[in-house]
């Protein structure tokens, strides 16, 4: 019971925001990704038109038409309805994958560092294996097996996010368990599991989120690639690579189709990249003033 | 001010599209995909034929109207009473390319190679229900068959019965066409570069050219077909003068190009390449024909053809080109127009009620088909539209895109219950024979369709011997087929090929979708 009441008086940072919002490109990147994320959710509501209504009359008109701030693709859909709809399938897609590979990938580092003597091995060298498969010839596999669809992507992505997240988290736990609160928790008798959860991962969690952040942008960076390779969504779900993947054919004729997804693509990259980096910056003891 | 846009961006990427100008005297002509052989019983690629017609000869040549027949490296023939037996009376002016005189015995040599199993033609059963072949004498050949079939001269033309040397397929075996090659025709194999470039010189005896061409003979040096996967990097390449010919094209160029001063364009009314969606009619919902008449009643074909092929294709209100020899207008009139209102009453009356979703519902079964198909820009934008228009009567289309490597194996399964396609054929009979015969499922005939009456209907259009038989009997299949809906038609592509100006004579042609043909009154003036 003391133990408890122990850990829920650890001490805990104040003032992360304050530090992160300090720093101009942070609180920009921070500020752009809430807006990403709300745009995203309340899509359906912002849109002007029905994502999946055609009017083949309008098809291809350059940005600027009436009512077309963006243009229409080549279906002559609103680029603007289709962008809000590809950033929520985008964000949404790297999002699960982010978390299914990151879920399993600490899991796995956690084993890894804990039982070091048995696991460590084992489970590192798979890893390593899984490293050596680049992410795209993942997502061909699970394509063809599969079929393609987001749901595979989603699946190739997360693979390909398990073994970073691993060798992260076992990094950091390895560090953590050297530390003398690990060896006191043992010396009480709490088992291994409560250890890890209580004890073990709160600490390694700093690095984890920071690396997660960062993975993020990556994970949309290979989503986009694997849907622009037709791998991933299907018509007539947009999807920001796939649009950008369908406009390539008409670039020199209409380049708003496949440019305006791809700057979306750069947005959301960049904007997780500042904001990884920030946050870096923000958690790290050693970088406060 | 677009276009000008357009044409600066075509030559900038130009500098970085191809090292130099096309070298003087030859030929360099560009396509989108490499052949997997050049074997002709062995590959129906279009690149492969495209290579192999001016590599070598068939008995029969087509002329540009895509129906009449004209000699080839047989000058005559003749058609004994029954149908049975076609007798060819060859020239006797032909060699091979390394010299050898072509005779009989080749065409024997040649027939009975595509028909033996060992080689594995996909495409054997084109060659007729053979009896015999047989050579009477050195300049004569008998083609014996079983039973009377039509379509045999048509299908003669086509490159997979071109002449080839049996020293010389028996020398390289199975490397015949990848290796080397040795035919009759205008050019003459020098090399192969997988995915890069197939280089041909000009047989320099040759003079025995179809006589759709005002020359016998060819009037080049040298021929490189040469591998450009990018459609703009193709057009680049054509407009600075480092190409001189293709006619892989993206539709959205066509009128553009039309109007540049430095291509030529060239096109051809007659060519037969189209594209379908395709119902397998003993899934559930598609067994239904209401609903394939609804979904024929509820896409708008007109509009979609325009969107993505601006114009260098038509809609196919039929499941013919009206240009084919015996296409039948009657059955045209089958095929319903565009009419959504008429959609949803065809829909209403067979039972099926909207649902909660917007999708219809009929024994509690919603109206949703899955559809398969190879990843091309046409086949994606086409099925979005219509998966719009589908939507609008309460129909859901499902669409699931494959790549080409593991599509075709999707496509011979069970598991989808619609697909979209694109296929050449030279007459009615060929391309229902293709599609709508029972015995070709469960590819060809992917859609399932089975039925006796239409069974019975192409097989006299093969073997009746009265013309006017054979073309009742063809009219009469597809009006069957018309009147089930089992395909959407969707577009008539058309032929183009953009030539630069130093080529002169590119006409294109079409046969097999391969456009060059021969090739023979291409010259080039520097």
């Amino acid at each position: 019971m003391s133990a408890t009441t122990a850990e829920a008086e650890a001490p805990r940072r104040p003032g992360l925001l304050a530090r992160l919002l300090r720093d101009p490109a942070a609180a920009g990147a921070l500020i752009f990704t809430l807006l990403l994320l709300a745009a995203a959710a309340l899509a359906p509501w912002l849109a002007p038109t029905d994502p999946l209504d055609n009017n083949l009359a309008l098809s291809m008109q350059p940005p600027g038409s009436p009512g077309l701030p963006l243009g229409a693709d080549a279906q002559g859909r609103d680029m603007v309805t289709r962008m809000l709809f590809g950033l929520r399938a985008s964000l949404l897609m790297g999002f699960s994958a982010t978390l299914a590979g990151g879920v399993v990938g600490v899991l796995l580092g956690f084993l890894a560092a804990f039982y070091q003597r048995w696991l460590d091995g084992p489970i590192m060298r798979l890893m390593d294996m899984m490293l050596s498969f680049p992410a795209i010839l993942v997502g061909l596999a699970i394509a063809a097996i599969f079929g393609p669809g987001l749901s595979s992507v989603v699946l190739a992505l997360a693979i390909a996010t398990v073994p970073l997240m691993a060798r992260i988290a076992r990094g950091s736990a390895l560090v953590t368990m050297r530390l003398d609160y690990i060896e006191a928790a043992r010396a009480i008798g709490m088992t291994d599991a409560r250890l890890i959860w209580r004890h073990l991962a709160p600490n390694c969690l700093s690095a984890i989120f920071v690396f997660t952040t960062l993975r993020f942008g990556q994970v949309i960076l290979l989503g986009s690639a694997l849907s622009f390779l037709g791998l991933g969504a299907q018509p007539p779900t947009a999807e920001l690579g796939a649009m950008a993947s369908e406009g390539r054919n008409f670039l020199f004729f209409a380049p708003h189709i496949a440019v305006i997804p791809c700057i979306g693509i750069f947005a959301i990259v960049l904007a997780f990249n500042l904001l990884g980096d920030a946050l870096r910056d923000a958690l790290d003891p050693r970088l406060r003033f | 001010m677009k276009q000008l846009l357009a044409a600066a961006l075509l030559a900038v990427s130009a500098g970085t599209a191809l090292a130099q100008p096309a070298p003087r005297n030859t030929l360099v002509v560009l396509r989108e995909i490499d052949a997997d052989n050049y074997d002709p019983p062995r590959s129906t690629a279009r690149s492969a034929g495209e290579s192999i017609y001016m590599m070598s000869d068939t008995l029969v040549s087509l002329d540009w109207d895509m129906k009449t027949v004209k000699p080839g490296l047989a000058e005559r023939w003749e058609v004994s009473p029954d149908g049975r037996t076609y007798t060819f009376h060859l020239r006797r002016d032909v060699t091979f390319c390394d010299g050898k005189p072509f005779t009989a015995r080749d065409v024997v040599y040649t027939m009975n190679r595509w028909l033996d199993p060992a080689t594995r033609s996909p495409v054997r059963w084109r060659a007729g229900p053979v009896k015999e072949i047989r050579a009477r004498d050195d300049h004569t050949v008998e083609y014996e068959l079983n039973e009377p079939y039509g379509e045999l001269l048509y299908q003669l033309s086509l490159f997979f019965a071109s002449i080839v040397d049996q020293a010389t397929v028996e020398r390289l075996g199975p490397n015949f066409g990848v290796q080397g090659f040795n035919g009759t025709g205008p050019y003459c194999w020098v090399s192969w570069t997988p995915r890069q470039e197939l280089v041909l010189q000009k047989h320099p005896n040759y003079r025995w050219g179809p006589p759709i061409y005002a020359n016998p003979a060819p009037q080049v040096d040298r021929v490189i077909w040469r591998v450009v996967p990018e459609s703009q990097t193709r057009l680049a390449a054509l407009q600075t003068g480092q190409a001189d010919a293709t006619q892989y094209i993206p539709p959205i160029a066509i009128s553009q190009l039309r109007q540049m001063p430095n291509v030529r364009m060239s096109t051809q009314e007659n060519y037969f390449w189209d594209y379908f969606v395709g119902f397998k009619v003993d899934k559930p919902v598609m067994n239904d024909p209401a609903v394939r008449r609804a979904i024929n009643q509820a896409v708008n074909r007109a509009a979609i053809v325009q969107a993505v092929w601006f114009g260098s294709a038509k809609p196919a209100d039929a499941y013919l080109n009206p240009n084919t020899a015996g296409y039948d207008a009657e059955a045209a009139k089958l095929v319903p127009g565009y009419d959504p209102e008429a959609a949803k009453r065809t829909l209403d009356e067979a039972g099926w009620r909207m649902g909660p979703d917007n999708v219809r519902v009929k024994d509690g079964q919603r109206a949703s088909f899955l559809t398969y198909v190879i990843n091309t820009q046409q086949s994606r934008q086409v099925l979005e539209a219509m998966q719009a228009d589908l939507r609008r009567v309460g129909i859901e289309m499902k669409i699931q895109m494959w790549d080409a490597t593991v599509g075709w194996g999707r496509l011979a399964t069970q598991e989808f219950d619609a697909f979209m396609m694109s296929y050449p054929y030279v007459t009615a009979t060929d391309g229902f024979s293709l599609y709508f015969d029972s015995r070709n499922r469960p590819t060809p005939n992917r859609m399932n369709w089975s039925d006796p009456a239409t069974d019975r209907a192409l097989e006299q259009a093969k073997v009746a011997l009265d013309p006017a038989a054979r073309m009742a009997a063809i009219a009469e299949a597809q009006r069957l087929v018309a009147a089930a809906n089992v395909w959407f038609p969707v577009a008539r592509e058309q032929l183009w090929v953009a030539s630069s100006m130093r080529a002169e004579g590119v006409r294109a042609h079409g046969i097999y979708g391969v456009a060059l043909y021969k090739g023979l009154d291409i010259r080039l003036t520097r």
